[in-house]
């Protein structure tokens, strides 16, 4: 289960079950990270909320850093006052991402929950429901011509463009918002995990062992870089998941 | 400070990337079983075609990890809409709320300050004048009682002048008289024994008066 227990590279993003191993409550290691993930979440706000100091410090600043972020950085930038109804599901998305993925850096897990697609999928798909939803709330039936028909398109382009636009929101944009996690957390924990195997690859290969630290210097770059995408990816999943919002229940083309 | 903070971050990732990368004790000769049953497969089947060699598709989720996904998400989701979020609004307006009231207040204690300084600054403007009205008046009143007091002593020296020369005058008469009657019995005396002969007191009279106006007139 630990990364110290190096598995075959085909296996890179399988970890077997470790309780109820083939049952569908199965608990893996990305079954625990989510654990953490929740736990850290929760763990955050309720240091942050505990103390309310009037200059505040340590968690309290931190949590509260976070939500003006997400409400200024995302919320506020993608729909406006409108969406700030949105920003505890915001919220939650990027602080599970976020937590989820940094578990690519931490020792001894060392694998993003989001490198496996069950997570990108069901969170991208929980969106695609709440912004089509949103669409629908704000325009009724009128939301398919809202969204099937952008203005100013000549009439005998209508169907060739409602179709693009049919297989473009409908069809494919929970899966490019599924893979645009997923496929960069997967390549993060491949890229990391072939500078690791390299390295110790290097270190037990005799005098190869002195080009041990031109890898390891790999490890160290592309670990702090990990640190980067996992904000950034989940920053991303979050801000996408708001425009994602704010075009369908928007009444402006 | 900042640079020994420096060095000991970067030991710690130095420390963490060997303990989260060093390779495995199995690597050493200690393969654990399932690697060491997939080398065993790959070299009997002498091809890379094997079962343990293959991986599950990664484009299909796990049913598993689906269910704990979601429920994780919703325990996140559930506490944060439910408390985590509103107790972190609550006091994060709260305290926008009082740093706006203080600022307000603060505002409020300025333009009083402002208000009474104007004030104080016009009362001392005033007391300023008002001084300045009565150094006036009072030098005023001292010319006046100086200017008073002059014509006063001016007068009496005047009006003393006028009675020392009255005085004068009236003893110097009175002098004059007493001479003019002493001189003119001693004169005609005198001129009675030179003359032997009496003159008239008319004539004697007239003689003396005219000698004195003489006199008087010579001095």
């Amino acid at each position: 289960m630990l990364a110290l227990e190096f598995p075959p590279l085909s296996h890179i993003v399988n970890w077997p079950g470790f309780v109820g191993e083939g049952e569908i409550w199965e608990i893996n290691k990305v079954v625990v990270i989510y654990g953490f993930a929740v736990l850290f979440t929760l763990l955050l706000f309720w240091l942050g909320g505990r103390k309310k100091e009037l200059v505040p410090t340590g968690a309290q600043n931190l949590a509260e850093i976070a939500v003006e972020f997400i409400e200024d950085g995302i919320v506020m930038d993608t729909m406006g006052k409108e969406g700030l109804k949105y920003t505890p599901y915001l919220m939650s998305l990027f602080f599970f991402i976020f937590f989820t993925n940094i578990f690519e850096v931490i020792p001894f897990f060392q694998m993003p929950a989001s490198a496996r697609i069950a997570l990108p999928l069901l969170l991208a798909l929980l969106s695609y429901v709440i912004y089509h939803g949103a669409g629908f709330k704000s325009h009724g039936l009128g939301y398919f011509k809202h969204a099937l028909v952008p203005p100013g398109v000549p009439v005998f382009l209508l169907p060739l463009v409602m179709l693009i636009e049919f297989v473009s929101k409908f069809l494919v944009q929970p899966f490019s918002h599924t893979v645009r996690l997923f496929a960069n957390l997967l390549a993060g924990h491949i890229l990391l995990v072939t500078f690791a195997v390299l390295t110790s690859g290097l270190v037990v290969a005799k005098w190869y062992a002195i080009f041990a630290p031109l890898p390891l210097i790999g490890v160290i770059f592309f670990t702090a870089f990990e640190v980067f995408v996992s904000f950034l990816q989940a920053y991303v999943f979050t801000l996408l998941t708001g425009v994602y919002i704010n075009a369908a229940q928007s009444h402006e083309h | 400070m900042h640079r020994t903070r420096l060095l000991l971050a970067a030991a710690a990732v130095v420390l963490f990337g060997f303990l989260g990368f060093a390779r495995p004790a199995a690597a050493e000769g200690e393969l654990s079983h399932p690697v060491e049953e997939c080398i065993k497969q790959l070299e009997e089947a002498n091809s890379i075609d094997v079962d343990c060699q293959k991986a599950p598709n990664p484009l299909v989720p796990e049913t598993n990890e689906l269910i704990w996904g979601f429920v994780g998400f919703a325990i996140v989701f559930g506490a944060l809409a439910w408390k985590g979020l509103p107790a972190m609004k609550t006091a994060m307006n709260a305290r926008t709320e009082r740093i706006r009231s203080d600022l307000d207040a603060a505002e409020a204690q300025r333009t009083e300050a402002s208000a009474i300084l104007a004030e104080y600054q016009t009362q001392l403007a005033d007391a300023r004048n008002e001084s300045a009205r009565i150094i006036e008046e009072a030098r005023q009143a001292a010319d006046e009682v100086k200017q008073t007091l002059t014509a006063k002593a001016q007068a009496d020296i005047a009006e003393l002048r006028a009675r020392a020369t009255a005085d004068i005058e009236s003893a110097k008469a009175q002098a004059i008289a007493d001479l003019r009657g002493e001189v003119a019995t001693l004169a005609i005396g005198a001129a009675e024994q030179v003359v032997e002969r009496n003159l008239d007191r008319d004539t004697q009279v007239a003689l003396v008066d005219a000698y004195i106006d003489q006199v008087g007139a010579n001095r």
